[in-house]
């Protein structure tokens, strides 16, 4: 469950020794000589730490650029005590912190020491779980393995051997001690050793250029019954940058492909542009439709794909069926890199073409695209057996015509989704939908009051807010009065209606007010959580009951909210006294209000007694 | 999944049933007919939009109807094929990779039915040569059925059931592992060698494999029952091992434009095809029941009629209102599949057919950094007045050739790029002292973390030699920063420590010169 390659630890060492230089020299007077009394400068060498450090950081940078997560490396100096420059721990993983500690570790000093005490540290680092092991119910059984990559220089086979023994021994007492009962974790975090299931070793034996090593390359072999893995590969320290960047290749199931032909213009001959190659490394998988074709031997080399000169704008990678995987150059620093990088950085992708066939025919092979800064590569092919689909308008729903398109999209603009939202955001977009949604008619023609535009606006605007303030429910409240306004001029409510849902609804016109004021009464109880929601359904229903109450009368609500024999003095002081719909919408607010005394509430207009159920309960 | 069937024409298929005792004469070429009628005859009602082809084979291998969804063409050519020879199952096999990968390419997962006589038709040498021989496991992702008309305790079949099983194993490890994981494919014996048998044998397949996947897309209180085409598989994490299951409700979390959005890595991309929505007995308009807003009927009063309920593309439904909006309005929906799980909707037409979109879910691998450009999807949530937040999409991440490297020096070329231009600006002071000392500091980072103590000096040196070729007309201030930033470079003290800059010599010199 866990693959080797979850785990990398890479001990360099640091003994005196690899201070030495790597004998393989820089020249930096490549420009052309300018002219006599020009002193050469001396050509410089890298120390063998140099060499070992920069390869390893490449091997890093590698497996960070395209497993961002999930794949972990560690970092063991080794020189008289093991310096451990990071941990697994999320933050520690990357090149900031990684380069940091390699300042502070600093250049190779005198002194004694040497590569076994760093080893031990590595063995050590394997058994200390990671996030994501940790995070595992303590119970559950998974398989612990790792890669200890250990770059350092003995002086022949025993030693070497001498190494390896001490390794496996180190691995088997320390698995004995993690299989021991541990002291439970007290935090919960399950931070105990674990046991290595297997480990990977692969010794790298690094010399000069001109110093003869007696150590010998030795395959792949099994040890301490399983356990343990173990490579030696003898390395010329100029070549180990190359090595580590075959090695990595292997390890993440990567592979490499070689995109030729990419014209680029030259600063000094901006007319023409000259072709170049870059390297791209990526997951084996990106591969997998090539290799078909393919035998063992050329599934190690680069798989060499043409550029796709662009035609204007492309697709970007929304042409490929299967997934994408990450790229980084395999020389992020070249030139031709660097202008493949920013080409695809600012936005623009290409597609690549196998190269031309006998046939002459193009076949389109992968495109590469950058998305949020990373360079992604998805391959492009085949049909995909979601095509042809069925025609929509001949499935459920598809004969409607009516949907309530636009104002869906305006929904869909309102619960428009933003990163970085913190915890739980996913479960407070879905609550702001589900408000958004509450009453929610799909056809314009099962609406009127969506249909009678700025009219209603306020309203089905406000009611689906979380909370109401007292202004937005006024503006309700607004909204309701001139419904009652427009009903008692005998207008239609939604004259707009398009001629389609017109033709359905062309019931009487008291008949859609009716439906206007059932819709509104709807929407607003479906969100009558709060308090001021609530006073605004109290509002529309007193509305409500009243024009309904009236019978025959509707229509001439300001009338009968006047004449009614029901309707109370007006002016009067009691603020409140019954009040009727009208006057209700119309008349000043109410100060909040507390729950009335049952009493009154039951006596009307009459005096209220108290203590009235005293009597009753003489009674019986 | 497309399916292949893969049909032995052999002439051993053409022997007649040991005990047929009925008036009809069976041969186990006839059974096989009816297995593959069963078999059609159950996509027709729960996987019509499945492709399927069929190739026969003995010593040769033919493509008899290639991937159709008019499943009658297959069912017109069974009566119609020719009988072959002997059974040959590697060349078959080698026959269906080339039709499958030509087809669909290697990223769609394949179904093969292989229906046989359940004899390999060699020794057991000659077994174990042909298991040496399959192609497989196949380079897209995929599994094989077998079937073999033959009776359970036929010794033949005892014999070749090695080799079923080899194949049924092999095929499972595709090379191209994604994020899904598919199941095994099974051998399925009939219990008795007649039709009942294999049609038993053929529905229990049917029923394992071709199950049609059915869910509830909701959008807050709105939803609809869809279908999921092709049916989506279980998918993994490789690190934590655990499987996910598609959840049967699909949550709408809210909405990102198309730009926003970019191309989701998806692990399967499937049809949503609304379903009709069972009884919807849409209330009248008085009675609007804001329980069920989504049960609602186009029809209103006095034009309801029956016709209308009865037929659903007639009853209004959200999956194609949801297509609708997300096509005019350019924008994807973000689902949430399943705990840590999430996939996108979005409006979707082919190329060729620009004119029939549909609604297609992506389902991404389950993780919240699926899309990291998205930041965690855990974390997508809507806009708030008092939020503090302010990060925008797309999230961007640093990679090596985001720029400011520097520590690539193991290949020559580029450690000779970066000190020549230190050198460049040697030589273009004093307007470009600025320049000069942070490239400095720059290379003596990279030198320092790599403990590269030699380019120091050697920088130092060369800087030294610039100070020395200078013109007679150069302004002094040139010689007084070089020799400054050589010296710097050599200090002990100083030149190693990362947390010390150089800085250039401060500039009151230029009176000193004004005033010669």
């Amino acid at each position: 469950m866990f693959p080797t390659n979850h785990k990398t630890v890479f001990v360099l060492d640091h003994t005196p020794y690899f201070g030495i230089s790597s004998e393989n020299p820089i020249d930096f007077d490549v420009a052309k000589s300018r002219g006599p009394g020009y002193v050469p400068l001396p050509a410089v060498c890298k120390s063998l730490w140099t060499c070992s450090v920069e390869a390893a950081v490449e091997y890093c940078r590698i497996v960070w650029d395209l497993f961002p997560e999930g794949k972990l490396v560690r970092f063991v100096v080794s020189d008289f005590a093991a310096h451990i420059l990071n941990t697994w721990a999320i933050s520690q993983q990357n090149f900031t912190h990684l380069l940091n500690g390699l300042c502070l570790v600093g250049p190779v000093r005198r002194g004694a020491g040497g590569d076994v005490v760093g080893l031990c540290a590595a063995i050590e680092a394997l058994g200390e779980p990671t996030g994501v092991q940790a995070a595992r119910p303590p119970d559950s059984l998974f398989q612990n393995r790792g890669r200890i990559l250990c770059i350092t220089s003995a002086r022949d086979d025993d030693s070497i051997r001498s190494l390896i023994d001490i390794a496996v021994n180190t691995l088997v007492q320390q698995n004995q001690k993690a299989s021991e009962p541990q002291p439970t974790p007290v935090d919960g975090n399950n931070t105990q050793t674990l046991a290595i299931h297997y480990c990977h070793l692969i010794v790298i034996n690094v010399t000069p250029e001109k110093t003869d090593s007696r150590v010998t390359n030795q395959p792949l072999t099994e040890m301490a019954g399983g356990l343990m893995g173990v490579e030696v590969i003898v390395c010329r320290a100029s070549l180990l940058a190359g090595l580590l960047g075959r090695l990595v290749l292997p390890h993440y199931r990567l592979a490499i492909t070689t995109v030729t032909g990419i014209p680029m213009k030259e600063e000094q001959n901006a007319t023409s542009s000259a072709n170049y190659d870059v390297e791209i490394i990526h997951s084996a998988e990106a591969h997998a439709g090539l290799r078909a074709a393919q035998t063992a031997a050329e599934a190690t080399e680069s798989v060499v794909l043409r550029w796709w000169t662009p035609r204007g704008a492309e697709g970007g990678a929304g042409g490929c069926h299967g997934p994408l995987w990450r790229v980084t150059p395999a020389d992020a620093a070249s030139r031709p890199s660097a202008c493949l990088v920013n080409f695809l950085l600012n936005g623009r992708s290409v597609t690549l073409e196998l190269p031309s066939k006998k046939g002459g025919g193009r076949s389109a092979s992968h495109v590469l695209a950058a998305q949020g800064g990373e360079l992604w590569i998805g391959a492009l092919g085949g049909r995909s057996p979601h095509d042809d689909p069925p025609a929509l308008s001949e499935g459920a729903g598809g004969r409607v015509t009516d949907y309530r398109i636009k104002e869906f999209g305006a929904l869909m603009h309102q619960n428009k989704l933003y990163p970085g939202r913190g915890a739980g955001a996913n479960t407070r977009a879905r609550a702001r939908l589900q408000r958004h949604t509450t009453y929610w008619p799909l056809t314009i023609s099962s609406t009127l009051i969506f249909n009678m535009g700025s009219v209603m606006e306020p309203l089905t605007r406000l009611v689906v807010q979380e909370s109401l303030t007292d202004e937005e429910v006024e503006q309700c409240r607004a909204v309701l009065m001139s419904l009652l306004a427009m009903e008692a001029r005998h207008d239609l409510p939604a004259p707009h209606l398009p001629a389609a849902a017109r033709g359905k609804s062309s019931g009487r016109r008291e008949e859609q007010w009716r439906q206007v004021w059932s819709e509104a009464e709807a929407l607003v109880r479906a969100h009558a959580v709060t308090p001021a929601h609530r006073a605004l359904l109290r509002a529309l229903q007193v509305t409500r009951t009243h024009n309904n109450g009236d019978g025959d009368s509707r229509a001439t609500v300001i009338k009968a909210t006047t004449d009614s024999p029901l309707s109370p003095v007006s002016g009067g002081s009691d603020v409140w006294a019954p009040r009727s719909a009208l006057d209700a919408l119309l008349g000043a607010p109410r100060p909040h209000r507390r729950p009335d005394f049952a009493g009154r509430m039951a006596a009307g207009n009459r005096p209220a007694t108290l203590y009235s159920h005293l009597q009753n309960d003489e009674q019986h | 999944m497309p399916t292949v069937i893969l049909l032995d024409v052999s002439l051993s298929m053409s022997r007649p049933l040991p005990n047929s005792d009925s008036t009809e004469t069976h041969t186990r070429f006839t059974l096989a007919t009816a297995a593959i009628n069963t078999f059609l005859d159950y996509l027709c009602v729960h996987a019509k939009l499945e492709y399927v082809a069929l190739v026969t084979f003995s010593s040769l291998c033919e493509v008899s109807v290639p991937f159709t969804r008019e499943f009658d063409n297959i069912r017109v050519k069974l009566p119609t094929l020719e009988e072959g020879d002997k059974t040959c199952i590697e060349t078959a096999l080698h026959g269906v990779n080339q039709l499958v990968l030509n087809e669909w390419g290697y990223q769609t997962a394949v179904q093969i039915i292989l229906i046989t006589d359940g004899s390999c038709g060699v020794g057991s040498i000659g077994r174990n040569r042909i298991i040496k021989a399959l192609p497989l496991p196949p380079t897209y992702p995929g599994k094989i059925h077998v079937l073999p008309i033959a009776s359970p305790h036929d010794t033949s079949l005892q014999h070749a059931m090695p080799l079923y099983q080899k194949i049924v194993d092999l095929a499972s490890n595709s090379v191209n592992n994604t994020n899904v994981t598919i199941s095994r494919g099974s051998i399925y014996c009939p219990d008795q060698l007649n039709v009942p048998g294999v049609i038993a044998a053929m529905t229990r397949l049917c029923e394992q494999h071709y199950q049609e996947f059915w869910c509830t897309l909701k959008c807050g209180q709105l939803e609809t029952r869809v279908q999921l085409f092709p049916a989506p598989q279980p998918a993994s994490q490789d690190c934590l091992g655990a499987t996910y299951t598609l959840s049967n409700q699909l949550h709408v979390i809210g909405f990102l434009t198309q730009q926003d959005l970019g191309t989701p890595i998806a692990i399967s991309k499937h049809l949503v095809i609304p379903q009709a929505q069972v009884g919807s007995n849409a209330p009248h308009r008085e009675n609007y029941d804001p329980k069920t807003p989504t049960k609602e009927s186009s029809s209103s009063e006095g034009t309801s009629t029956d016709d209308d309920m009865s037929d659903p593309s007639k009853v209004p439904n959200f999956c194609v209102l949801l297509h609708g909006a997300l096509k005019v309005e350019g924008m994807s929906a973000i689902v949430q599949l399943g705990v840590d799980w999430w996939g996108t909707l979005s409006a979707w037409c082919e190329v060729s057919r620009a004119r029939r979109s549909c609604l297609l879910l992506s389902v991404m691998r389950p993780s919240a950094s699926a899309a990291p450009w998205l930041g965690p999807l855990d974390q997508l949530g809507p806009s708030e007045d008092n939020s503090t937040s302010t990060e925008t999409f797309p999230v961007r991440s640093w990679r090596s050739y985001s720029g400011g490297s520097g520590y690539a020096w193991a290949r020559p070329h580029t450690l000779l790029a970066d000190v020549q231009k230190v050198l460049r600006h040697a030589r273009k002071l004093p307007d470009k002292t600025q320049h000069l000392y942070k490239e400095l500091n720059r290379l003596r980072r990279a030198a320092i973390s790599l403990g590269f103590s030699e380019l120091l000096t050697c920088v130092s040196t060369a800087l030294e030699r610039e100070c020395t070729t200078l013109p007679p007309t150069a302004p002094p201030e040139c010689a007084l920063q070089l020799a400054h930033a050589a010296a710097a470079l050599r200090d002990p003290r100083t030149a190693l420590d990362v947390k010390h800059s150089l800085q250039p010599l401060d500039a009151n010199f230029t009176v000193t010169s004004m005033s010669h």
